[in-house]
């Protein structure tokens, strides 16, 4: 399911990029970027599950999982913050310190705090698309509202996990359901006019 | 692509086009008069005064995206790659817009 969502997201930064190329819009910039970062993260998490899954799940082999989640965390972290950041100051020049992200110095798994941080990051996003949506009335701002909240309503599964781990592939539903309402809006965009 | 310099409003309530937005609002005019838009159809509706529309549309036909096309009267319309152009930006701005987004 992270394989799916990471290549969503890649074409959805993919969309950006042209756009900024385009008109040269930062926003768009930030979206690409968010969407690189949210890939990437989804990638290494994937990717560690994997290995642990197939070479040390047996043996307590657990370390990986705590790597991938605490990169993937920070990624989401990065992404959405700077989507928000987008979403606040629409036009107006970033400043670059601002956005750089500590090196991690531990690793952690999946918890509570991080979760809450990115589900309150997340409802705001998904509040702003929710207002665009009220406003134009869209069916691709209306995927765009719905993947967040998707998306919200994931990283709350992921955190009731941390004490009911049958809520697990409900998050992943989720998060996947998520990101296909984003591709989904990706093909409507580039239908042939 | 279209290159592109980005108007920064010098107050806080200022909000100025960028050059961009200004070459979309006149390429959008003249698709909007079926490719065939009368020098006072852009002033008016791209909302530019008569030198600058004068200039921005010096600038577009040297980018190769519009074209004269009157004989006596002159006329303006969108060659292929202008075309090409409204077609990309408009995904775009689709795209932008299911985000909540302006360009």
């Amino acid at each position: 399911m992270e394989f799916i969502g990471f290549l969503i997201a890649i074409a959805i930064a993919n969309q950006a990029l042209k756009g900024y190329k385009l008109s040269k819009e930062k926003t768009l910039l930030y979206l690409n970027v968010s969407f690189v970062l949210i890939g990437a993260g989804l990638l290494v998490d994937g990717l560690a599950s994997l290995i642990v899954l197939l070479a040390g799940a047996r043996r307590g082999f657990l370390y990986p999982f705590a790597v991938g989640y605490s990169i993937n965390f920070l990624a989401q972290l990065i992404a959405y913050g700077l989507l928000v950041y987008a979403y606040i100051h629409q036009a107006r020049a970033l400043s670059g310190p601002a956005l750089m992200a500590a090196t991690p110095l531990l690793f952690f798994e999946r918890n509570a705090v991080t979760e809450l941080i990115l589900i309150f990051l997340l409802v705001y996003i998904a509040t702003q698309t929710g207002i665009n949506y009220s406003i134009n009335k869209s069916t691709n701002s209306m995927l765009v509202f719905g993947a967040f909240v998707s998306l919200s309503i994931a990283h709350v599964f992921f955190l009731i996990f941390t004490v009911a781990p049958i809520f697990f592939p409900f998050a992943h539903i989720a998060q996947l359901f998520g990101f296909l309402l984003l591709l989904a809006m990706l093909l409507r965009v580039n239908q042939p006019t | 692509m279209i290159p592109v310099k980005q108007a920064e409003p010098t107050k806080a309530t200022a909000k100025y086009r960028s050059q961009f937005r200004i070459y979309v609002d006149i390429m959008s005019v003249i698709q909007r008069e079926n490719n065939q838009a009368k020098p006072t159809r852009i002033l008016y509706g791209a909302n530019l005064s008569h030198d600058r529309l004068v200039r921005y549309l010096e600038e577009l036909k040297t980018l190769g995206v519009i074209q004269e096309t009157g004989t006596d009267d002159k006329i303006y319309g969108l060659t292929q790659k202008g075309i090409e152009f409204m077609n990309n930006f408009r995904r775009v701005e689709s795209f932008a817009s299911a985000f909540g987004f302006k360009i």
